[in-house]
């Protein structure tokens, strides 16, 4: 290698090796920088209320300034003439290697040689890494210094106004409240598509109002605005179909339902025939049942007593036994329960085996317990028979409209069949004209089955059979509508969930309804029994509901509990100030904690008034009120009704 | 001869040089490597010291130990330009006619020594102009030559000394170097007594001859410079300029004119023969710094804010050496 290609390849691997310096050494500076942007960062989010976004963000510029600091420091080469100088400097070479590189690069020469010469000679063996040290520069102290000082503030509590916290919660409630009902929106389009067109425009409404709050939080009050805005729209919408009196009566049924519906009429027939014929009867009452098992376990804890049976009161005991068996197997005889085991435990009695007595009066215990269970869902299969009825008239009177459109579509299909005797025709025209009264709520049905009826009094089956199917179609459009109905309640629901969770700025989970409380109507609790209300109409208070007459001791007042009439206390004597709405005057008003909102009232002051009293009578008959204020709060609502 | 022979014969007879002269100066080092520098550099040199402190000995000693011609020429403020440079003198010829002849004046020298040159008027002053620059003489209308080398070797007394003019700009911009000869020291001072007191006499040889001297500024003039260090010397003396964005502040503030070209000539050329004597192939920045201050010096004028505040142009000088980086600053780590 000649002088002056080592004097080339050394100047080469200097700049290298400055290049890396200044990239490790603009790495620290960038860290230095980033850090110190992160702990700014830090110290506005703990006075400023600052998205918690910006502490990660901080982060991330820690680590892109010590990135941008690297690159920038080694991104620009240095040339070598300059490279070159700063060797001559730091070697103290007086410029021998500039010159050097500079006269080598020309036309060579005497001189050329010489300076090359002298500077190879000068320059010698150049360790890179020990005169380029990448040492950690004194700037990571300030680095770790600024780090444990933000990790140190990440400890000290945000300082956050009131205000602010309660806009926070409100947003997230918003937020949280807009989420569901998006959710709640795209389970309910996805679970059925609703037919009518305005139904599926109010769900999806819903569901972009719920992308819009979650999107761009509102305020509180415009949120509610909002909701309220869109629930009243809802609301109208489902009063519009709540007016249908054929989807009252379809929905009622729906709601008897117990949900456990053992499939069609047919089949529920098919299963009632099953379970008369295992039990021998058409019916047995599940209480009769219930009164010999009773008695058989009497019979057996009889014959388990007679342990000793060379005494006299065994005799006696055993005579004893032997009349209530015989007393059991003619009752259950009666009843048509044939218990084998019965007639066997008698036969062992007679021969003084009173294990195997014990041994079969368990047998016959275990066939009394099957044949009550068969008795019991006996029971239920009539029951849900009754409910669902056993003509088209029954059916469509008690809004069974699955069942009647199946029955429709039995009669559609025997008419098409032709094969019916005159009587079966009768039969069917009868009961199709029987249900024309039942089917008046149905829309069209009743002229359908009408047209049916006298389509099959001329014989003219085949166009019966198409009004029937008409008929068929037109209940068929009911029921879609009552989903549609369903999934517009679906949705109305999640609005005025959303309402309370606004309104109280509690999350989507705490706002799941009322509960079970004095005055309130049954709620959700662990399992479901009942909806909190009716999308058309409130379920109808039956005895079912009456439960004055639990006894629930654990819940009985203990001690005197008799206070007498209440006292006010002294200095806190209540005082009633009336009223006086005069013009110009100023209005007497009290704050109350709720959402304002503005706008033009839709409800007449009489309506308020009444709507208060109602609330205050409710209040007032539950306790809710001090006794001692219950007069003056009864007077001041009393004065209110005189008022208008 | 190869080049590095005549390197090397440059280093032996300059210390050659420095000795012979080391044998009658005591101290004065610098002012003697400089005034020898410029000298090797083909440059006039301006010494400017109270009396007695050597400076006429110093070129007298010089023009000893160079085998060259030499003239001193007190300069008094009777004297006149046709005093030094010549004049037409009617002579009669063999015949009997009368003609005018030219009388050469001690300018017509190798080696001149101009004694005391703050002495005469700036017109006495000025007759050197032509010489020292264009290294001939115009007299009666006839130009003539003077032989080369030529040199002139001046010194004067400071300005505030009685019955001295102050140098025309233009002239002092000519002298390649202006060096300060200051005061010797207690060891300098008993040396020169030991030598001047006594009977011993130093016998001075002569070491170079004028082709010798010629070949050795050739010599001087091929030593390479790094484009840098040129660049570092441009911006030196433009550091000095006070009307230009390059100056530093109290070249701004002080000055009313910088250093001329010339002034950055003398950097490069000083530079180029202290290289040489250092063992160098190559001019470093140090050589730039090192004769900035008796290059720069006399090239600077003051304004009258410097006069009235008592600054030197040394201390222009320093503070341009101490405001211009030597390296560019993209260059440092």
């Amino acid at each position: 290698m000649s002088e002056w290609e080592q004097i080339q390849r050394a100047v080469a691997g200097v700049g290298r090796r400055r290049r890396w310096q200044r990239a490790w050494g603009g790495m620290w500076k960038g860290l230095w920088v980033g850090v110190c942007l992160w702990v700014g960062l830090v110290a506005v989010y703990k006075v400023y209320p600052v998205s918690i976004q910006v502490l990660p963000l901080g982060g991330l510029l820690v680590v892109l300034g010590a990135l941008a600091g690297g690159v920038l420091g080694g991104w620009r080469g240095t040339p070598p003439i300059e490279t070159a100088r700063w060797l001559d400097q730091e070697r103290r070479l007086q410029e021998r290697v500039s010159t050097a590189l500079e006269l080598g690069g020309q036309a060579p020469g005497e001189w050329s040689a010489l300076v090359v010469a002298d500077a190879a000679r000068h320059m010698g063996r150049l360790d890179f890494r020990r005169m380029l040290p990448l040492r950690v520069p004194v700037l990571s102290r300030w680095v770790l210094l600024a780090l444990v000082l933000g990790v140190g503030l990440g400890f000290v509590p945000e300082y956050r106004t009131r205000d602010w916290v309660q806009r926070q919660r409100d947003q997230e409630s918003v937020q949280e409240a807009g989420k569901n009902l998006a959710d709640v929106s795209r389970r309910l389009l996805e679970k059925r598509a609703p037919a009518l067109e305005p139904t599926r425009q109010a769900v999806r409404a819903v569901g972009q109002l719920g992308e819009e709050l979650t999107r761009n939080p509102l305020s509180r009050s415009e949120a509610l605005r909002e909701v309220a805005r869109l629930t009243e729209k809802v609301q109208a919408q489902n009063r519009e179909m709540a007016r249908n009196p054929a989807l009252r009566s379809m929905d009622r049924a729906a709601r008897s339902a117990d949900g456990n519906r053992s499939g069609t009429a047919e089949a529920l027939q098919r299963q009632i025939e099953s379970l008369q014929k295992s039990l021998g009867r058409a019916d047995v009452p599940p209480d009769a049942l219930e009164k010999l098992r009773r008695e058989l376990e009497q019979a057996r804890q009889m014959a388990s007593n007679l342990s000793n049976p060379d005494s006299r009161a065994a005799e006696a005991a055993r005579d004893n036994l032997a009349k209530a068996l015989s007393s059991l197997a003619r009752e259950s005889q009666d009843l048509g329960a044939a218990l084998s085991g019965l007639e066997e435990a008698i036969a062992a009695l007679e021969a003084g085996q009173i294990q195997q007595v014990l041994q079969d009066l368990e047998a016959a215990a275990k066939d009394l317990d099957k044949l009550r269970d068969m008795a019991q869902a006996l029971q239920q299969l009539q029951q849900e028979a009754a409910r669902m009825g056993k003509d088209l008239g029954e059916q469509l009177q008690n809004g069974q409209a699955e069942a009647a459109i199946a029955t429709l579509q039995k009669m559609v299909n025997q008419l098409k069949a032709g094969a019916m005797s005159e009587e079966a025709l009768r039969a069917m025209r009868e009961e199709v004209s029987k249900a024309i009264r039942p089917a008046g709520p149905y829309g069209k049905v009743p002229e359908h089955l009408k047209d049916a009826v006298s389509r099959m009094q001329d014989g003219q089956t085949a166009e019966a059979a198409q009004a029937l199917a008409d008929a068929a179609k037109e209940l068929e459009d009911l029921l879609q509508q009552l989903a549609d109905a369903e999934s517009l309640q679906g949705a109305l629901g999640a609005l005025k969930r959303a309402q309370a969770c606004i309104g109280n700025g509690k999350a989507w989970s705490l706002c799941q309804g009322t509960g079970f409380k004095p005055g309130g109507k049954p709620g959700r609790g662990v399992g479901t029994w009942a909806e909190e209300e009716g999308w058309i109409e409130t379920p109808p208070q039956t005895g079912l509901w009456d439960n004055s007459g639990v006894e629930r001791p654990d819940m009985d007042p203990r001690g005197v509990t008799d206070r007498g009439e209440g006292e006010v206390p002294e200095g806190m004597s209540p005082s009633s100030v009336k009223g006086q709405f005069q013009p110009g005057s100023q209005m007497p008003s009290i704050t109350l904690r709720g959402v304002s909102l503005k706008g033009q009232s839709t409800v007449s002051v009489r309506e308020a008034v009444q709507a208060a009293q109602s609330q205050a009578e409710s209040a007032l008959s539950q306790d809710q009120v001090p006794r001692a204020y219950q007069n003056s709060v009864k007077g001041y609502f009393d004065d209110l009704e005189r008022d208008p | 001869m190869s080049t590095e022979q005549e390197i090397t014969r440059f280093r032996e007879t300059y210390a050659a040089l420095r000795a012979e002269v080391g044998k009658v100066i005591v101290g004065l080092d610098a002012v003697v490597e400089s005034t020898l520098g410029a000298v090797l550099a083909g440059g006039h040199v301006l010494l400017e010291g109270v009396p007695g402190l050597g400076k006429t000995l110093l070129v007298r000693t010089l023009g000893e130990v160079l085998d060259l011609s030499f003239s001193r020429i007190q300069f008094t403020p009777d004297l006149m330009p046709a005093d030094i440079l010549g004049t037409n003198l009617v002579m009669e010829a063999a015949d009997g006619r009368r003609v005018f002849e030219f009388q050469k004046g001690p300018v017509f020298a190798h080696l001149i020594l101009a004694d005391e040159i703050n002495r005469a008027t700036p017109k006495t002053q000025s007759a050197l102009l032509e010489a020292m620059q264009e290294h001939s003489v115009t007299a009666g209308g006839e130009i003539r030559r003077l032989e080369e080398p030529f040199f002139v070797l001046a010194t004067q007394n400071p300005i505030d000394q009685e019955g001295t003019y102050p140098l025309p700009e233009a002239q002092l911009d000519r002298f390649f170097f202006k060096l300060l000869v200051g005061y010797p020291s207690a060891e300098e001072l008993t040396e020169v007594l030991n030598r001047t007191t006594e009977t011993a006499v130093a016998r001075l040889g002569r070491v170079v001859t004028r082709e010798a001297l010629m070949a050795m500024q050739q010599l001087v003039r091929q030593v390479p410079v790094a484009s840098h260090v040129k660049d570092y010397a441009v911006r030196l003396v433009l550091a000095t300029h006070p009307g230009t964005g390059a100056a530093v502040p109290m070249a701004r503030q002080f000055l009313r004119y910088g250093s001329s070209p010339r002034g950055a000539q003398a950097l490069i050329l000083g530079g180029k023969v202290r290289a040489l004597t250092q063992g160098r192939m190559n001019v470093s920045l140090e050589d730039i710094r090192t004769v900035a201050l008796p290059a720069l010096r006399h090239r600077l004028i003051l304004n009258v804010e410097a006069e009235a505040e008592g600054i030197t142009h040394d201390q222009i000088v320093e503070h341009v050496l101490r405001e211009v980086p030597e390296v560019p600053a993209a260059v440092a780590v």
